[in-house]
């Protein structure tokens, strides 16, 4: 989800793939075409104000460490519209991704400070100061834990008034099918919390819908 | 001087074709016979309207006469006779069907056991010339004195022979048992010394070897452990040759090894040489140039490692370039086409490289191209690109541009170039902005329906999938307008096709259709529920898993609808009466497979979720039938995404507190399983440290 410009940053291109383990978890409410509620809190000094977003999973290749979707934040005060971006995941599985992000501004210990709001991060902690979790085994561990890059705006112009520079740090539960995430970009307000849980789109139930490309 | 057009002078007349074929027959004297033959010769070398104008003359059964005729003594008539004969086979395919009709395959055979080494050279040519077309004869190995005589041939002291020799392999060597026989027969050892022989020897040796080993990896192994090494390093050394035909032949060698046996080509610094070398060969005119892009892509095909690195040396941007250049031949243009195909077909920094290098405009260019194989070329490489969801979700393919000459290419033939077709749209259609409907008014899915009804079940199963991802997350207008083109009768037919690749894709498009609400749900109870009651049959009697996940879900998705959707799913999935049967729920609880398992529990949190008026009534009815307990005894399920389904079951079944005791329960398990994971591998980790 976009916020306020404050300040432009470019991402560097650094790969943060190494080899090693199995891979997360497939979860079906982790899915392409899933869809997902909630609220993203943009808090600043001045005032208390939470943006409500949507989002919904588009691809999913966890062979590659890859989800992507679309976000969609509601009540934004500049924008006449829903804002839309489509943002790209990075799945931290060891494999192609480990817990330290290596580019977008993001040290290690930016890295450890966000993973480590997330309760269930708190028990690999020790192992990622050592090596960012390279030898951590998640495939039966049941929390997800992604990096969420926004690539563009998908329904307004860069002119907006809004910046997609930073990133999310996102841990999504397997269980509850409930996603954590913490924004961070170094010229927005720190810790900007994204909170979404699994919507059945006010139907009785959960359903699933399914591409395969070929 | 220019003279009038209407007028020949006698010499022009003398030499035209009616008139020399004449001077042909039989009764002619010798010397006007040999002198005929000369012209002729000279005439149609390298001249393919001439050799079709001469072969629709009948020359090529009177020249095979004189050859037939000739005493052994007649040495030039032979010569000249055997020469014109190869002259017509090479290159023209009906040169080689005039040749082989008119009976020269066995005095061109004749020819070879001549005392005269011209006569035996111009015999061999000629057959080399026959062997190099695909309507050659078959020459069968496994007959003793087939084999006897190849080898005399690799082992002949004369070149043309030995070239033959090799030539009969590179034809005929198709199966793993004639590779088999070919290696038992020695002939790859005689083929490998033939190495250090002429250019011609080589290059020839080089063929039939990649035609012995490809796919075998009996034969690769015999091959690579042959003088203790020395043949996998000759044909290595020859990726050096000053000759490119030679360095390509050698690379396609290398290449065929590595595909079937990877162990041989692990040097990460032979593969980058084996890379850039194509790449380099790329420049060659000819031949070479027209082969190199086949022999890319197939060193880099399914191999993601390659491409990578195929990549970093900047293959993308310089096959790319080519697609530029004004004049390509068809035979070039095919295998660029494929060579892009490979490095975009898993690799999102390819596609993103080869959209920014302005290429998909060139590539949608040669979809109406005049040669079915570049068309066909053409939709495998935007198959490839048309992978990259960024794009897709940016609704950058789905253009008029693009859809039109695609869904053009539906209309076919041949097949191949349709499958192509079809499997583009499948991808171009996944389409997340309100566009598929950009495909349905350019008559797109008019003809994916009319293909959806073919005879031939790669053409169904290609349509069905283009359709179930057109199906996906479309908006309701777009769902109505497909069933009402597809109609229900004929997805039916569908669902309960002969082929389980086809009822799955069929099963998956019904699920699209029913996911999105009541309404939605309401196209499968159309016609008195032929739709709805066909996905019952296919589920209670498929027996393969992947037809029955869709089946499920399809299942699933209903059951998130109304009362009266959840009761029909109830009706399909238990059993009608209580005869002690088992209902098909129960069967894939207990199955083995995570996915089925996965979509069965999901259908069961959808039956019983709460705040539906007749959800305990169904809890009941399931309780009666085992399912729930056997849900229950499910919550340590080795797969934690049925663990965790099983969650919203017990969720929907039990009080909240309840729940809450169950789920912290199975996180606290997990978690724990986790840490003790852990700790058991930091001691082996210690352990083997002290150790």
């Amino acid at each position: 989800m976009p916020v306020r410009v404050v300040e432009s940053s470019a991402p560097s291109q650094v790969s943060g793939a190494s080899t090693g383990h199995a891979l997360p978890p497939a979860c079906t409410l982790l899915s392409v075409g899933q869809a997902f509620a909630g609220t993203q809190n943009v808090s600043s000094v001045q005032k208390d104000e939470a943006w409500k977003v949507n989002v919904r999973i588009q691809g999913c290749d966890l062979d590659h460490g890859y989800l992507c979707g679309t976000m969609e934040a509601l009540n934004v005060p500049l924008a006449d519209t829903p804002v839309v971006t489509f943002w790209e995941g990075e799945v931290v599985d060891t494999k192609n991704y480990t817990f330290f992000t290596g580019k977008w501004e993001a040290t290690p210990e930016d890295d450890i400070r966000h993973w480590s709001k997330f309760p269930s991060f708190v028990p690999l902690l020790s192992q990622v100061e050592v090596d960012g979790g390279k030898s951590v085994d998640l495939s039966s561990y049941p929390y997800i834990f992604m990096r969420w890059k926004e690539q563009y705006f998908v329904n307004v112009g860069i002119d907006c008034g809004l910046t997609i520079a930073g990133f999310y740090y996102v841990c999504f539960s397997c269980v509850d099918g409930i996603i954590h995430g913490y924004y961070y970009d170094p010229n927005s307000s720190p810790f900007q919390k994204l909170e979404l849980k699994s919507s059945n789109e006010g139907r009785s139930g959960f359903s699933f819908s399914s591409y395969q490309l070929q | 001087m220019p003279t009038s057009s209407s007028a020949s002078t006698p010499a022009a007349t003398a030499n035209r074709p009616e008139f020399l074929i004449s001077y042909l027959k039989s009764e002619q004297q010798g010397e006007v016979k040999l002198k005929t033959l000369r012209e002729v010769k000279n005439q149609i070398i390298g001249n393919r309207t001439k050799k079709i104008s001469y072969i629709k003359l009948g020359a090529v059964p009177k020249i095979v006469e004189i050859l037939a005729s000739a005493h052994d003594s007649d040495l030039s008539i032979l010569v000249q006779s055997a020469a014109t004969i190869g002259s017509f086979a090479c290159g023209v395919d009906a040169g080689v069907k005039a040749v082989l009709d008119s009976g020269a395959f066995p005095h061109l055979i004749r020819l070879l056991s001549h005392s005269d080494d011209k006569v035996v050279d111009a015999g061999a040519r000629s057959l080399k010339m026959i062997f190099q077309s695909k309507l050659a004869p078959k020459y069968d190995f496994h007959k003793d004195e087939n084999m006897t005589f190849l080898l005399s041939l690799l082992n002949s002291e004369n070149e043309n022979v030995t070239e033959l020799g090799a030539s009969i392999i590179t034809h005929s060597c198709e199966t793993s048992g004639e590779q088999k026989a070919l290696c038992e027969a020695g002939t790859l050892r005689r083929l490998v010394m033939l190495l250090e022989g002429s250019l011609n020897q080589r290059e020839a040796s080089l063929d039939s070897l990649a035609a012995i080993i490809k796919n075998n990896p009996e034969v690769i192994s015999k091959f690579v452990g042959l003088d203790s090494g020395r043949a996998l390093k000759s044909v290595t050394e020859l990726m050096k040759d000053r000759y490119p035909r030679t360095r390509l032949l050698a690379s396609v060698c290398l290449i065929v090894i590595g595909r079937t046996s990877p162990c041989y080509l692990q040097d990460i610094g032979l593969r980058t040489k084996l890379i850039m070398l194509l790449i380099e060969l790329l420049e060659e005119p000819g031949r070479v140039g027209d082969e190199v892009p086949f022999a890319l892509a197939g060193l880099i095909a399914d191999n993601e490692d390659l491409q990578k690195l195929a990549f970093e040396v900047n293959a993308l941007d310089k096959l790319c370039n080519f697609l530029h250049r004004d004049m390509i031949l068809a035979k070039q243009l095919e295998g660029l086409l494929l060579a892009i195909a490979e490095l975009c077909s898993r690799l999102e920094i390819c596609r993103e490289r080869f959209l920014s290098l302005q290429a998909l405009k060139l590539v949608t260019s040669t979809l109406t191209h005049d040669c079915a194989e570049v068309r066909t070329a053409a939709c495998i490489c935007m198959q490839s690109v048309t992978r990259s969801v960024k794009n897709l979700s940016a609704g950058h393919f789905l253009t008029d541009t693009m859809v039109t000459p695609l869904v053009q290419l539906l209309h076919g033939p041949p097949i191949s170039l349709q499958v192509a077709a079809l499997k583009t749209i499948s991808n171009v259609v996944v389409n997340f902005t309100n566009r598929k409907s950009i495909f349905i008014q350019c008559g797109g899915l008019k003809e994916l329906v009319q293909l959806s009804k073919s005879m031939d079940s790669t053409l169904r199963l290609n349509s069905v999938w283009a359709l179930r991802n057109l199906m996906f997350l479309t908006e309701n207008s777009n769902k109505e307008r497909i069933l009402l083109e597809l109609t229900a009768s004929t997805l039916t037919s569908l669902i309960c096709d002969p082929e389980p690749f086809v009822q799955e894709q069929a099963l998956a498009l019904v699920r699209n259709l029913v996911d999105g609400g009541i309404n939605s749900i309401e196209h499968v109870f159309i016609e008195g529920g032929v739709v709805v009651n066909a996905v019952g049959r296919q589920v209670r009697s498929a027996s393969k898993s992947e037809v029955c996940i869709q089946g499920m879900y399809v299942f699933s998705n209903i059951s998130t609808g109304s009362e009266l959707h959840k009761e029909a799913v109830m009706h399909q999935l238990l059993p009608e009466a209580d005869g002690g049967a088992q209902s098909v729920i129960m069967k894939f609880l207990q199955c083995s497979d995570n996915q089925l398992r996965v979509a069965t529990i999901w259908c069961v949190v959808n039956l019983t979720y709460p705040g539906s008026p007749g959800s305990s009534a169904r809890v009941t009815r399931l309780r009666d039938y085992g399912i729930i307990s056997q849900v229950k005894s499910m919550v340590n399920d080795p797969c934690l995404d049925a663990k965790v389904v099983i969650v919203h079951v017990l969720k929907s079944i039990h009080h909240s507190s309840c729940i809450i005791s169950v789920l912290r329960t199975i996180i606290q398990h997990v978690v724990l399983q986790f840490r003790v994971k852990t700790v058991l591998e930091q001691c082996t980790v210690f352990s083997d440290a002290a150790a």
